[in-house]
């Protein structure tokens, strides 16, 4: 089969493959780059454990291919934390207990992200809206929600503080 | 209170960093380089004798190593937690579903060619689907020994003169579903041979009694095999029994060579176990102020092909059907049966669940019959301090349930406006 040359940025930094013009964008993060944060649970789209963000919008990694990433930046759980620390949705996560299998977790934290970066202070119906694509089995979501709120509420300050 | 140091405080989860960031390794993101793919041939139909496997077409597809079925199994072909009754590839099909071959290549597409190459010649069974079916005694047994598995009686007092003296009876029937765990990780592992210790990487609740198994039906020593648990994405007891483990044990072994698998979600479906679909019949008797009297329930658990935790799971229903109240006489049978359904075993809460939701019913009927409100209903038969089981266990030290009744109402009168206006 022809292949198909993929240029796009993961992480920040600038990615060129040559590939199987058939693989999903989830393929090439996991079996290529070795990016396996990024989940695969159901494989059509309904459980969001594959989310990742494509130039500033969360998707399903599961139901885009690769080519549809030529061009665009991507965003995966592995370039939140920057020097190995961890970056306040990740603190959050952990402060309140959010994160039990975790398996869930990298997709919520990226739905997260996205939420907070055009609605800084969400109530918590728009917290649980924008999840309502990733299933969690094990928390019953109060906890990811309130992970959610704090994470709002550490970015808050940050910014406050490195506005000063 | 005390200030203590560590009780009362929270304490981060060992495993958060590594899970928040990404680096937590789940059993299909450990990349072994050269491991072949492992694919399992699963039945269509659901009762079957296997008469014959031709996998010579399914050999020659370029990439496929080798093709295993029940002949290649060296040890003892079942293994099984309570009952030893479930092969690792199947020369009997007892659900649709059941495992008949398994094809090793060197990648994904090979093998799902191969699968479909494969010929198995069956002779079809008189499939069984309801419990009631198969526990007539002309039913075709599912195993050799019957489709019955095991009963369990649960026996307080003098049931039956208490019927005839109850001022209320009520009676009903219930039936729960299949239910599915889903968590949202699937099966999945990788293995090798590390000299001559087998070893095997795998997303399991039961790296114990996995080692056991997976020894037996290889029939290696158990110091040949090690189970590595890896970070397991979700369970709920449905990943207690064996999945991929024997399909990863069995190719490394023969083929010396490293393997892996990775079910997909609808494999990790038809596959693997559910929580057990109950049908109950209740009945309770009680006097006209609501206190009750007299329970008698018969259970039927549909365990599916294999029997996994299920007569633990029925036992479990037995000893709790009567729920969190005092009965002074008590009637409980409860079976754990084979049909041709997938099977059925371990999903949190064992049973209970499906007892609660009959008995919990039952309460609210009886105080619709003798006009009081169900949570006046439930204080007049909560366990006491020195109340005695179903079990005839007295439970003579701390109850709290009382408490937890009255703290739930007084949380439900505050979120639900206008409930307990029909409390009397």
């Amino acid at each position: 089969m022809a292949q198909f040359h993929l240029e796009m940025k993961v992480n920040g930094k600038a990615i060129a493959l040559d590939i199987d013009p058939g693989l999903r964008l989830l393929d090439v993060l996991r079996d290529i780059l070795h990016l396996t944060g990024t989940k695969e649970g159901c494989g059509e789209g309904e459980c969001g454990a594959c989310s990742v963000i494509l130039d500033d919008e969360l998707v399903d990694s599961c139901l885009i291919l690769a080519p549809q990433a030529y061009g665009r930046e991507v965003i995966t759980i592995e370039g939140l934390a920057l020097n190995g620390e961890l970056d306040p949705y990740q603190q959050a996560f952990l402060e309140v207990g959010a994160v039990q299998c975790g398996y869930c977790t990298p997709g919520m934290i990226l739905a997260a992200r996205v939420l907070l970066n055009h609605k800084p202070k969400p109530s918590q119906q728009e917290i649980a809206r924008a999840i309502s694509g990733n299933l969690c089995r094990c928390t019953g979501y109060a906890k990811i929600v309130q992970g959610v709120e704090i994470a709002a509420s550490i970015k808050e300050t940050k910014e406050g503080v490195s506005r000063a | 209170m005390p200030e203590y140091s560590i009780i009362g405080k929270s304490v981060q989860r060992v495993d958060g960093p590594r899970k928040v960031s990404g680096q937590a390794q789940y059993a299909a993101d450990l990349n072994i380089p050269g491991a072949l793919c492992l694919k399992v041939l699963r039945s269509k139909v659901a009762h079957a004798l296997v008469k014959e496997i031709n996998v010579s077409e399914a050999l020659k597809v370029p990439g496929v190593v080798q093709i295993f079925t029940h002949a290649d199994i060296p040890g003892i072909n079942s293994y099984g937690i309570i009952i030893k009754d479930q092969p690792a590839l199947t020369n009997k099909v007892r659900f649709k579903g059941d495992a008949i071959a398994l094809v090793a290549a060197q990648d994904e597409a090979s093998a799902i060619i191969a699968l479909s190459l494969i010929e198995v010649t069956l002779e079809e069974l008189p499939p069984i689907y309801d419990v009631k079916a198969a526990m007539r005694e002309d039913a075709p047994a599912i195993h050799d020994r019957g489709n019955s598995i095991s009963a369990y009686r649960v026996k307080k007092g003098n049931v039956e003169s208490a019927l005839k003296q109850a001022e209320v009876i009520i009676t009903g029937s219930y039936t729960t579903q299949r239910i599915e765990h889903c968590y949202i990780e699937t099966e999945a592992g990788v293995a090798y041979m590390d000299n001559d210790l087998l070893v095997i990487k795998a997303g399991t609740q039961n790296p114990h009694y996995d080692r056991r198994d997976v020894a037996r039906v290889l029939g290696l020593p158990m110091n040949k095999v090690r189970i590595i648990q890896t970070t397991t994405g979700g369970g709920f007891g449905g990943k207690l029994d064996i999945s991929v483990q024997c399909f990863l044990g069995l190719a490394a072994l023969k083929l010396g060579r490293p393997v892996k698998i990775a079910y997909d979600r609808h494999e990790s479906f038809i596959s693997t176990g559910k929580r057990h679909p109950f049908y109950i019949d209740y009945t309770t008797a009680a006097d006209k102020e609501g206190k009750l009297s007299a329970v008698k329930v018969r259970i039927v658990g549909d365990t599916g092909a294999y029997a996994s935790y299920g007569p633990a799971t029925l036992l479990r229903a037995a000893v709790h059907a009567t729920g969190p109240y005092e009965v002074p006489n008590v009637d409980i049978e409860a079976s754990c049966v084979y049909t041709n359904n997938p099977f059925s075993g371990a999903m949190r809460g064992f049973g209970t669940p499906q007892m609660a939701f009959a008995c919990e019913s039952q309460m609210d009927l009886v105080a619709q019959a003798v006009n009081i409100s169900p949570v006046e209903m439930r204080r007049r038969n909560i366990f006491q301090k020195g109340a005695v089981t179903a079990t005839q266990q007295k439970l003579d030290a701390s109850i709290g349930i009382g408490k937890t009744l009255e703290a739930a109402w007084e949380k439900a009168l505050q979120v639900m406006p206008g409930l307990g206006d029909e409390n009397i």
